[in-house]
C-alpha cells in the first residue's frame, strides 16, 4: 500500500497533473483533445500526463467510438508526519540493503547512482557492481524516487 | 502489423511493484505495439526475484510475498501472451554480441565474463527485429547506460525510445 500512497502523492504533486485529476472529476469522460483545449496543455503533454496518472492507477480511460475517454479513479489520500513515517518504516529494498551492507554500502549505492544517472554504467552493471540483483537495484531507484 | 516495443526489465519491474503491470501492457496492446523482452531479460525478471523473495521469506516475511506478487504479475502476463519472450539467434549475431560485451566491460573495468546477458542480449533483440521486419523498432528504457550502447548502431538499426531519453 505505501508504494500506491507515494506514487499518488508524486501525481498529485505535480500542479499540472492535479489540474487535470479535478477537471475530469468535473467534466467526466473527457478526450486527450478536449483537455488540452480547456487546460491549455499541449497535447503530447496532456498523453504523456494522462499515461501517468493511469499508471499511478489516479485516472483511468475507456473506449467508446474509438476514442479515448478519460475518468477520475477514485482515491483516497491521508497525508501526516505519522502516516509519512509508517510508509517509510514499512519493510523494503532499501531498509534491507541497508541493514545488510551499512552506512559504506549506502555511500557506494550513492555513487553507482550518480555514474547510472550519467549514463556511464547500465542499471545490470550497477547491480553487480553494488553485488546484488537487478531486481533488488531497480527496486532501491524505484524506492528513492530515483526512477519514474 | 503490430509496432514491435522492446520494454527493458526496469520499467516491467517498477509497474509491477506498483500494480500497474497489466494496464500499461494492455494500454500498449490498445495501442498497436506488440511488447518484445529477450530470453536473458526473462530470466532476470522471474527467477532472481524468485530467489531473493525465498531468501528473505523468514526474516521478511512482507517484503519477500510483495516481491513474489510482483513476479507472479510478470509471469502472468508473459502466459497471457501480453509480453513476449524472444530467443536471440546467437549464431546470427555472436559478433555483435562478443562486441557489446567487450564495449559494457571496458565501462566497468570488469572481465567479459562478469557482463550480465541482459544488455547485450536487449541491444541485439533490438537488431535481430529490425533486420527481420526492416521497420523502425521502438524501445522502452530508463537506462541511460543502455541507450548509450544501443547508440552506437543508431546507423544500422532504426528505432525510437519511447522512455528514458
Amino acid at each position: 500500500m505505501s508504494e500506491r500512497t507515494v506514487s499518488i502523492l508524486k501525481e498529485v504533486g505535480n500542479p499540472n497533473k492535479a489540474r487535470i485529476i479535478a477537471h475530469l472529476t468535473k467534466h467526466k469522460g473527457e478526450n486527450a483533445e478536449d483537455l488540452g483545449k480547456h487546460l491549455g496543455y499541449p497535447l503530447p503533454t496532456v498523453y504523456k500526463y494522462l499515461r501517468e496518472l493511469e499508471v499511478a492507477r489516479v485516472v483511468r480511460s475507456e473506449v467508446k467510438d474509438k476514442t479515448r475517454l478519460y475518468y477520475p479513479s477514485d482515491f483516497k489520500l491521508e497525508v501526516s508526519p505519522k502516516r509519512l513515517m509508517e510508509i517509510f518504516e514499512e519493510q523494503s529494498i532499501l531498509n534491507l540493503y541497508k541493514n545488510r551492507f551499512g552506512d559504506d554500502g549506502m555511500r557506494r549505492l550513492g555513487e553507482v547512482a550518480e555514474k547510472v544517472n550519467a549514463g556511464k554504467m547500465t542499471y545490470r552493471q550497477a547491480a553487480s557492481t553494488l553485488g546484488i540483483t537487478y531486481y533488488e537495484f531497480v527496486s532501491l531507484l524505484d524506492e528513492t524516487g530515483a526512477i519514474q | 502489423m503490430n509496432k514491435k516495443l522492446v520494454v527493458d526489465s526496469s520499467i516491467l519491474i517498477v509497474l509491477s511493484r506498483r500494480g500497474a503491470l497489466e494496464e500499461y501492457l494492455r494500454w500498449e496492446k490498445h495501442e498497436g505495439y506488440e511488447v518484445l523482452i529477450p530470453r536473458a531479460v526473462a530470466r532476470e525478471l522471474i527467477d532472481e526475484p524468485r530467489r531473493l523473495a525465498e531468501k528473505i521469506a523468514r526474516k521478511s516475511p512482507a517484503l519477500a510475498s510483495k516481491i513474489t506478487q510482483s513476479v507472479e504479475a510478470i509471469d502472468a502476463a508473459i502466459e497471457d501472451d501480453l509480453i513476449r519472450v524472444v530467443t536471440i539467434d546467437f549464431r546470427k549475431y555472436s559478433r555483435i554480441v562478443d562486441n557489446l560485451r567487450k564495449y559494457l566491460s571496458q565501462l566497468e573495468a570488469k572481465p567479459e565474463h562478469a557482463i550480465k546477458k541482459g544488455d547485450p542480449e536487449l541491444i541485439v533483440l533490438i537488431i535481430q527485429l529490425y533486420d527481420r521486419f526492416k521497420e523502425k523498432i521502438f524501445v522502452s528504457t530508463e537506462d541511460k547506460g543502455l541507450l548509450r550502447a544501443l547508440k552506437s548502431f543508431s546507423g544500422r538499426v532504426e528505432y525510437e525510445v519511447l522512455h528514458g531519453e
